[in-house]
């Protein structure tokens, strides 16, 4: 009999992928952008895990956050303002062979697309979801988001913002199906790089919340959190993240959390201060929606005419013999 | 010795029958005792008839007819109407019985249908409510068959054809889903190329009235302007041209694949075999082409010759089994070779072999051509192969082995079926389904399965656990009869070899009654005979309960050869027995000696009982316990370095100075060169770092203007 591995040793892939060529282009990101961080931690990943660049895509709106996919040297859609995830939601359902990745920023997500995150999470369709937290438009320059603090100053609240900040975990947590939940902030690169690393090899949608900072219209929003490490939170379990001994040592207020513990998960999620950084919550066990919908029926061009026709036709006024 | 008790001893050793109180039994209809209950097959519900359940859907393909009945039972027979509904059914369920065992066949529907005509359920308002309530409660319908010669091989094909549908179905899946994709890429690139932006192909593409509404000219100038240069290689194109051909040309004929003779068999998997491999090279060709993956300089060579060593079992599993019905009886030398060059090749043919005789010549050793009675050891030997799946069965027993030959012919290699049908015609008017199943009761034709894909070692692939109670030499009943006195007499006997050889009339000669009034107790049971050592001359002579016609209970003498051919059974068992774990004779060796080694004895000197082993101390780490930060060299504060893990990547330093400070294989930055700036640019980095994990040591220029103030500012860093 042939060698039965004769498949598997075709597939070996034997270009490596070193971090510089997942880079493309130089970022346009102000200078101390918390966006840097990101983008530095997901290019770990890509080369960690040697995504191939033609099996992956990255998804986003609009915003500063949302330029990520132009420096990334994979596929990518820059899409129109809050529609990252139906688009993204659209790549999966037709290519599951790709890796979907989704960056989108809290106008962007948590505003105008706020009704499409919502289902994005009921629909638990496999992706890993970014959302950078600066907590204001940054590209529009600096008007008030629906996470920024109440009683910030910006261009449209030049008076301070009037109402309590939303907070995206606890919105992600409290929808039906929710798979994975968890937050980072983008200083502690290595806790970042954990957790996009956990997010990547969830089977679901992955929602993290990045704290970034905007150096540019909120410099100092973050400071004191920046300098005192007891402000935040590290979550750690045996089945969640664990932190290393050189972590330990600058982070000490930390939790034994399940990530597996729903309720508890909910609890740490309204807690602004100090920040609790980690995996909040993850449940494997979650249908994904394009696994519901899996079909064995090929979409040739054929049947999508058919279905298109059969569809028209309910709408056609025939005209009278 | 009296006259009556030597008779005995020498009809016992030679079969012959000096006086007249030993009396031929041939012609008297005797019938084992075991058996008398079953004499009217046609009143007692069990597996015959059976359905042929058509559609490919049916999970289980075969379903005995009364277990459908007891299912739509269940659905209708309920309320005011159910008693009568049941009744009706079951009494049906005999009629329709005794039809099929009479020789009609058709479809359950057909024949419910004349069966109930003839039954008067025209006129029978009540009768034909009953029936065809319950026929409406039926969701199948299929072929009726009864347990007889021509049962394995409809059985067997029916098995076959429903896999080998849902095969072909996924195989026609799989091959579609690689066409579409290969010509999508195809497409794609047409439509990229100059010819697919020609006004001609871009009106093609809208079409209807909207058409006229754009100049498709002008279009096709800035398309072609914009175009995109890379197309496909002329060479791949032709590659994924032949490969959307080449996926195409397997036609799935599963008639096409079901023979009668092994080697007609073999030679036709030859004869196609070519055509396999050019369609499992399309497959694996554009997996690899559809992923982006496929390497000129190294698939070409390697699909060159693919398949030049035959193809893998994933390769081979995708295509049609083939399925070769043979009857022992009739096969020759060739085809016996043919059998064997088969079962040794691991291709995907599945063989029934049918044996409708097992007893032939068993005492004659005559040589017949065909397998005839070595049947069963060829199952045997063929469980020696070790990676052929084996069931052996009986007629009697297809039904509740359909699992394991669904499993046999959905094996991805060779499959040999060992089927005794039952139908030796010496058994007088005995059904084969009786014969069948006295064949497996009396170790005749045990069952027994082996499965080499369920695990690596012979207790996950080797079960006689389908035989009755496999642990015991024989079965053992509990029968029991009423004496002169009409007292009820019970007795546990085994059900043995020689029960089973009584049903055959060739084997009356192996028998003589004994006239009751010469019963004594030195005939004895053959079961225990069996168990006895042979004694010379015997003491006691074994002999055979048996009833004939009237039920009355008889016994019968059995002849030293026949005893002798019960012992040959028994040690074939025995051999089974132990590859199913039963009995298993290196195990009781060595549980023996273990038990002779642990009998206590006096302690012996210098042996002290175990000291407790002390439990391994483990580190208390309590819930919500902090992860222990572990101590680490602190860096010297007159150098100047960089907390690299911490750095967020965000430019300020290297901005400053890309010399001074770079970037590492993370993305993070380090110092890469302090003789690359000032220790002006060293502090200003330091401030401007807003996780300020720059630590900016002490000045190396101790020229460098300015240096006190910047000392002053590199403080709160260091
Ligand atoms: C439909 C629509 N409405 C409004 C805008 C203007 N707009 C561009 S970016 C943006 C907000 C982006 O904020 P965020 O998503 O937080 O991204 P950031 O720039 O902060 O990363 C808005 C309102 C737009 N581009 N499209
Ligand atoms: S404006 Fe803010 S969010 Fe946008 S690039 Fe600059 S620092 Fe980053
Ligand atoms: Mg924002």
């Amino acid at each position: 009999m042939a060698a039965a591995a004769s498949h598997c040793l075709l597939r070996l892939y034997e270009e490596r992928h070193e971090l510089e060529d997942y880079q493309s282009g130089v970022p346009r990101w102000c200078t101390g952008c918390g966006d840097n961080a990101i983008l530095a931690a997901v290019q770990r990943l890509c080369r960690d895990e040697q995504l191939r660049p033609e099996k992956t895509v990255f998804v986003s709106g609009i915003g500063c956050s949302s330029r990520f996919p132009h420096y990334m040297k994979t596929y990518g859609f820059h899409g129109i303002h809050g529609r990252a995830l139906p688009v993204a939601e659209g790549i999966r359902m037709a290519r599951k062979d790709l890796h979907v990745f989704v960056n989108t920023g809290d106008g962007d997500c948590c505003s105008i697309g706020a009704a499409h995150w919502v289902h994005a999470i009921r629909y638990n369709m496999n992706m890993t979801v970014f959302l950078h937290d600066n907590q204001i438009y940054g590209l529009t320059k600096m008007q008030v988001s629906p996470t920024s603090p109440k009683g910030l100053r910006s261009n449209t609240t030049p008076r301070g913002a009037f109402l309590e900040a939303m907070q995206p975990l606890t919105v992600t947590l409290g929808v039906q199906n929710v798979s994975f939940v968890a937050q980072a902030v983008d200083w502690i690169p290595e806790l970042l790089y954990d957790i996009v690393s956990a997010a990547y090899k969830h089977r679901g949608f992955s929602f993290i919340r990045i704290v970034q900072r905007c150096p540019e219209w909120l410099p100092n929003l973050f400071e004191p959190w920046l300098h005192d490490p007891e402000r935040v939170r590290l979550l750690h379990h045996e089945d969640g993240l664990e932190v290393s001994p050189t972590l330990a040592r600058v982070y000490r207020n930390q939790e034994h959390h399940d990530p597996s513990d729903i309720d508890r998960a909910r609890e740490i999620a309204s807690c602004i201060d100090p920040i609790p950084v980690g995996i909040l919550y993850r449940n494997p066990e979650v249908p994904c929606y394009e696994d519901l919908r899996e079909t064995d029926h090929l979409r040739t061009n054929e049947f999508i005419k058919s279905g298109l026709e059969a569809e028209f036709d309910k709408f056609t006024v025939w005209p009278s013999a | 010795m009296d006259a009556i008790r030597q008779a005995r001893v020498a009809f016992y050793l030679t079969g012959s029958r000096p006086v007249a109180e030993l009396e031929p039994v041939e012609g008297l209809h005797f019938g084992p005792a075991l058996l008398a209950r079953y004499r009217d097959l046609g009143s007692l519900r069990h597996d015959f008839p059976a359905v042929l359940l058509a559609g490919a859907e049916a999970a289980v393909g075969v379903r005995p007819l009364s277990g459908l009945i007891d299912d739509a039972l269940k659905e209708v027979a309920h309320g005011e109407a159910g008693e009568r509904i049941s009744q009706h059914a079951l009494r049906f369920e005999t009629l329709l019985r005794r039809a099929v065992a009479g020789g009609a066949r058709g479809s359950l529907r057909a024949l419910w249908t004349e069966t109930a005509r003839q039954a008067g359920a025209d006129e029978d308002e009540q009768l034909r409510d009953s029936l065809d309530r319950i026929i409406d409660a039926f969701d199948v319908d299929g072929e009726l068959a009864d347990c007889d010669a021509e049962l394995p091989p409809q059985l067997f094909s029916h098995v076959w054809q429903q896999i080998q549908h849902e095969k072909a179905r996924r195989l026609a899946s799989s091959v579609a889903r690689l066409v579409h994709r290969v010509s999508n890429i195809l497409r794609a690139d047409f439509a990229r190329s100059t010819e697919g932006r020609s006004a001609d192909s871009l009106k093609a593409s809208i079409g209807g009235v909207d058409a006229e509404a754009i100049d498709f000219d002008a279009m096709s100038r800035v398309l072609r302007r914009t175009a995109n240069r890379t197309t496909i290689t002329e060479e791949r194109r032709r590659r994924l041209e032949q490969l959307a051909s080449a996926l195409q040309s397997y036609d799935f004929e599963p008639q096409a694949f079901r023979f009668t003779s092994c080697s007609r068999a073999l030679a036709a998997w030859r004869e196609r075999f070519p055509m396999l491999i050019d369609v499992a090279r399309a497959i694996a060709m554009a997996e690899l082409e559809i992923a982006g993956d496929y390497r000129e300089d190294r698939h070409d060579a390697f699909f060159a010759d693919y398949g030049a060593d035959g193809l893998s079992p994933e390769d081979i599993s995708m295509f049609a089994d083939y399925l070769v019905c043979v009857n022992a009886a009739t096969m020759d030398a060739q085809e016996q070779a043919a059998l064997m060059e088969i079962l040794s090749s691991g291709l995907p043919i599945k063989i029934l072999v049918q044996t409708d005789d097992i007893l032939e010549d068993a005492l004659q050793g005559s040589a017949r051509r065909g397998f005839g009675r070595s049947a069963p050891h060829f199952a045997n030997m063929a469980v020696g192969l070790t990676d052929v799946y084996v069931l052996q069965a009986t007629a009697s027993h297809l039904l509740s082995c359909t699992g394991r030959i669904a499993d046999g012919i959905a094996y991805p290699g060779t499959a040999l079926f060992s089927v005794f049908s039952g139908a030796t015609g010496f058994s007088a008017d005995l059904p084969p389904y009786m014969v069948a199943a006295a064949a497996v009761e009396s170790r005749a034709f045990p069952v027994f399965s082996y499965d080499p894909s369920a695990g690596a070692d012979l207790a996950s692939r080797f079960s006689v656990a389908s035989n009755p109670q496999p642990e015991g030499d024989w079965p053992l009943h509990e029968f029991s009869y009423e004496d002169e006195e009409r007292r009820k007499v019970s007795a546990s006997i085994a059900f043995t070899f020689v029960d089973f050889a009584a049903l055959d009339e060739r084997y009356a000669r192996h028998l003589a009654r004994v006239p009751h009034a010469q019963w004594d107790d030195a005939m004895i049971p053959v079961g225990e005979a069996l168990e006895a050592q042979t004694e010379d001359p015997p003491d006691r002579v074994p002999c055979l309960l048996m009833v004939d016609r009237q039920d009355q209970l008889q016994k019968v003498l059995v002849d030293e050869k026949l005893l002798r051919e019960a012992r040959r059974c028994r040690e074939a068992w025995h051999s089974l027995q132990e590859l199913g774990g039963i009995h298993n004779s290196y195990a009781e060796q060595v549980l023996a000696e273990e038990r002779q080694a642990r009998r206590p004895g006096p302690p012996q000197e210098g042996e002290a009982p175990p000291e407790a082993v002390p439990e391994a101390a483990v580190p208390a780490t309590g819930e919500g316990a902090a992860v222990e930060a572990e101590p680490e060299p602190e860096p010297s504060p007159d150098e100047a370095y960089i907390e690299t893990p911490r750095c967020t990547t965000c430019n300020e330093c290297t901005e400053i100075n890309d010399k001074m400070f770079a970037y590492n294989d993370n993305r993070q930055a380090y110092i890469a060169d302090l003789d690359a700036g000032t220790y002006a640019q060293m502090v200003e980095a330091a401030e401007s770092c807003q996780v300020s994990i720059i630590h900016p040591g002490k000045p190396r220029d101790p020229d460098e203007p300015g240096l006190e103030e910047l000392v002053e500012r590199a403080e709160p860093f260091l």
